[in-house]
């Protein structure tokens, strides 16, 4: 990953941005019924713990390379997002096959209420996260700071 | 295995259907002025969605991804959209094949 950014800076002229934007796994998702009124959570899901290990090691590859000098923050922030299905069997289909996310939600309403409402709409919403970047216009990265220094 | 089999990660096509649309991701990032008139580079580019959604503003856009069932994908989408400031080639992002200092605005979108 370091690399790719040392390439992104390499090609980026002195100034220009770069923009980083993920899913943000260090929120949950949620499981939504859609009604009249709106949403409603009917649960949570997990990303899984290779995902996360991989957004740690893209978080940390990026403060390498702001560290070292090569970029410098100018905004970060994060938006939700929904997923739609048209049913519960949707969505469980949609996470059973999920790269990212484990492959079950963590309902916090009862079987009952899930039968229910099955055949109506639901949705995933999922955080996303963005940091834009430019990119320093020296040609002499800094080191970076060792722990503790 | 290609050359670029071992970097980069293959996510399925389909995937981006299930993403934010780019303009409203983009009005996230700060609006079109972040790219209006610029040189893109889309890196991780998939079958084009951000790219081509964002081409009306930008100068150029050029999109590169690993897997080249998603090049041909975007390709064919460029086609349909009718768009032609946009460019896909299969690439890796760690061995990026333009000139130093090419770019205004590079984009990782949903690719670290």
């Amino acid at each position: 990953m370091v690399h790719a950014l040392r390439e992104a800076h390499r090609v980026l002229k002195p100034g220009g941005l770069l923009v980083d934007a993920r899913p943000d796994s260090r929120v949950l998702a949620h499981a939504e019924h859609e009604n009249a009124h709106g949403f409603s959570r009917f649960g949570t899901v997990r990303t899984n713990t290779t995902e996360l290990a991989n957004d740690r090691a893209s978080d940390h590859a990026i403060a390498l390379v702001v560290s070292g000098g090569l970029f410098t923050r100018r905004r970060r922030g994060r938006f939700w997002h929904r997923v739609p299905f048209a049913s519960l069997a949707e969505l469980r289909h949609y996470l059973s096959e999920h790269i990212r996310f484990v492959h079950r939600a963590n309902w916090i309403v009862d079987e009952a209420t899930r039968r229910r409402y099955a055949n109506e709409p639901f949705a995933i919403r999922r955080a996303v996260r963005y940091d834009v970047f430019s990119r320093r216009a020296t040609d002499k990265p800094r080191r970076p700071k060792a722990v503790g220094e | 295995m290609s050359p670029i089999g071992d970097v980069g990660k293959r996510v399925p096509i389909p995937s981006s259907a299930l993403r934010p649309d780019p303009l409203n991701e983009l009005s996230k990032w700060g609006g079109t002025p972040l790219v209006r008139g610029k040189r893109v580079l889309d890196l991780g580019c998939g079958d084009g969605r951000f790219a081509l959604g964002v081409a009306r503003f930008a100068a150029a856009v050029e999109g590169i991804d690993p897997d080249p069932e998603a090049i041909a994908a975007a390709r064919q989408n460029r086609r349909k959209s009718g768009i032609r400031n946009v460019r896909f080639a299969v690439g890796a992002a760690q061995e990026l094949s333009y000139p130093n200092e090419s770019f205004d605005v590079v984009i990782l979108s949903w690719t670290l």
